[in-house]
């Protein structure tokens, strides 16, 4: 019954977003894009005679794939929550016989499947890469992992600013804005002289975790950390709507 | 005294302080099962807190209160999303307020055709008139088929055509459901409430049977007057000699004499020696009149 409630509010929220043209202006941003990267890194892959094509192009493009997301993440989720408290609809949920977090599950999972959707666009690019004899299937999959792990991550974020106010441009900036900061932690960990310091900064950021996927090297410390970033913004989160009852 | 079975809401003390203020300052009443309870009082009173507080939906200070039954909640603002039809959206409020049940289908006809949406049942929310979305927002609060409904000032920035529409669906609901709504049409509370809850201030002013509010207000005698001359020596005179409930009175600038405000719960006699008390030269009778209090009156009268 646990799941059930979930998918109820899944169903909806897909039905909602895949009727709004945000999704597929969207989607086309990415793959116009996501192809004319791809493009770019093969003829640039015929002239780099000492490296393979999963350095050539695989990490790069999986590099820029991440970034973008960055960028697409706040939009996806900006309206999640920040609508509902618009429409005063967010009180019919809460209302509910759903839970809070089985609300703000249901809404994850709806901004993971839109994510998901975009993201299969670029299956292409493997396959393409295929018909050139191209068989590191192993960085590909971890790379996919990795990008997976990161979106999570920035849905989560998305989320919990969604949850805070009723103004979606609002929601999308502050999430940009916590991103953008996450990222930037990274140049700040280089710049330090101290060594424990730098290593304890940068395993704060998504980055650093991501860079091991996109080598194809998954790490345990890697998946823990986002577990916990997860569960870290879904609790910030619960916190946010909760705070409402007071 | 009646029986706890026969309450479907009961509120003890109940109160909800926000920094710096006080929007509920130990209410209490109750709701008895199958009746239309009015809840009145001017805007910031502290009505949809309490309705909020019942509903759930933001948590109580202080004091307690038991439902006795599911609650279907209608607030302020319809909870609907615009671009979902109407048939669609309370399938899925049927599906999250009642996910165990499985007689989705017939409820949702059964709603629709209760609250009269069967001609718009595919039209998208958002494209409905104000009245329309009004009985889809009541169509959510009954769709699960809850014992209690609870109505935020339902008939709110309606025309008089869907107000009557409102009204007559509330009176339909009646039948099954207790109610408790908050309105500021007066008529309204005459027409279909059994009982009313009169709040100000985040206070009680006056709850029980509107029939008993009534008769009450029939047996008390409000008598406007206008004289030359009165000073509070008179007033205190008055007060103690006719045994007054209150005497107001203040000069009025324009007019130069005094207007007095009298209310007495006393005989009819009293009015005769009121107005002969009044007519002495001292004071000079200018204008007696009596004023017949109403639920209008009455709420005029608790809100200033």
């Amino acid at each position: 019954m646990y799941v059930k409630k979930i998918l109820i509010l899944v169903k909806k929220e897909l039905k909602d977003s895949f009727l709004s043209p945000l999704i597929y202006i969207l989607s086309g941003l990415f793959c116009f894009m996501m192809g004319w990267l791809f493009f770019n890194y093969l003829l640039q892959a015929k002239t780099l005679t000492s490296s393979t094509m999963t350095q050539a192009v695989i990490t790069p493009i999986f590099g820029n794939i991440n970034f973008i997301f960055v960028f697409l993440c706040p939009l996806i989720t900006m309206r999640s929550f920040a609508e509902e408290r618009k429409q005063s609809t967010l009180d019919l949920l809460l209302r509910s016989e759903l839970s809070e977090m089985q609300i703000i599950l249901g809404k994850f999972i709806s901004n993971l499947i839109m994510v998901f959707f975009m993201l299969s666009f670029t299956f292409i690019f493997p396959a393409i890469l295929a018909f050139s004899g191209y068989s590191d299937w192993g960085v590909v999959t971890s790379s996919y992992l990795g990008v997976l792990f990161s979106v999570m991550a920035y849905l989560s974020v998305g989320l919990f600013c969604s949850s805070l106010t009723d103004n979606q441009i609002v929601a999308s900036l502050l999430t940009f804005c916590i991103l953008l900061g996450s990222m930037l932690m990274v140049i700040s960990a280089n710049a330090t002289n101290n060594y424990l310091l730098a290593l304890l900064v940068q395993y704060t950021t998504i980055p650093f975790h991501y860079e091991g996927f996109v080598k194809g090297v998954v790490r345990s410390y890697s998946m823990v950390y986002f577990a916990g970033f997860l569960c870290f913004f879904f609790l910030l989160t619960l916190k946010s709507l909760q705070a409402r009852k007071w | 005294m009646e029986h706890q079975s026969d309450i479907a809401i009961d509120i003890k003390n109940l109160s909800k302080t926000y920094p710096g203020r006080n929007a509920l300052s130990g209410i209490s009443f109750s709701v008895k099962k199958g009746s239309v309870h009015g809840f009145l009082g001017p805007n910031g009173a502290g009505k949809s807190t309490t309705m909020k507080i019942l509903s759930g939906l933001i948590k109580e200070s202080d004091g307690e209160f038991s439902l006795n039954g599911k609650i279907g909640f209608l607030p302020e603002h319809p909870p609907v999303y615009p671009n979902m039809s109407v048939s669609d959206y309370l399938e899925f409020v049927f599906s999250i307020y009642a996910p165990e049940k499985k007689n989705k289908r017939e409820a949702i006809l059964d709603v629709m055709e209760k609250t009269g949406l069967n001609s718009v049942a595919e039209r998208l929310i958002g494209n409905l008139s104000k009245g329309f979305q009004q009985r889809v927002g009541i169509a959510q609060a009954i769709v699960h088929s809850p014992e209690i409904i609870i109505l935020d000032e339902p008939t709110v920035g309606l025309d008089p055509v869907a107000i009557s529409d409102i009204r007559s669906l509330i009176r339909e609901l009646k039948k099954d459901h207790t109610i408790l709504f908050s309105t500021h049409q007066l008529h309204d509370v005459e027409l279909l409430c059994s009982d009313i809850t009169l709040i100000n201030h985040g206070k009680i002013v006056v709850t029980g049977a509107l029939e008993d509010i009534l008769q009450n207000l029939k047996t008390r005698m409000n008598i406007h007057a206008r004289v030359l001359n009165f000073s509070s020596e008179q007033k205190s005179a008055m007060l103690k000699r006719f045994n007054l409930e209150s005497l107001d009175y203040k000069y009025d600038e324009e007019k130069k004499n005094y207007t007095l405000d009298i209310t007495a719960a006393a005989p009819e006699s009293l009015k005769k020696d009121l107005s002969h008390f009044l007519a002495e030269d001292s004071i000079g009778l200018l204008e007696f009149a009596e004023v017949r209090l109403d639920l209008e009156e009455l709420f005029k009268q608790m809100v200033h």
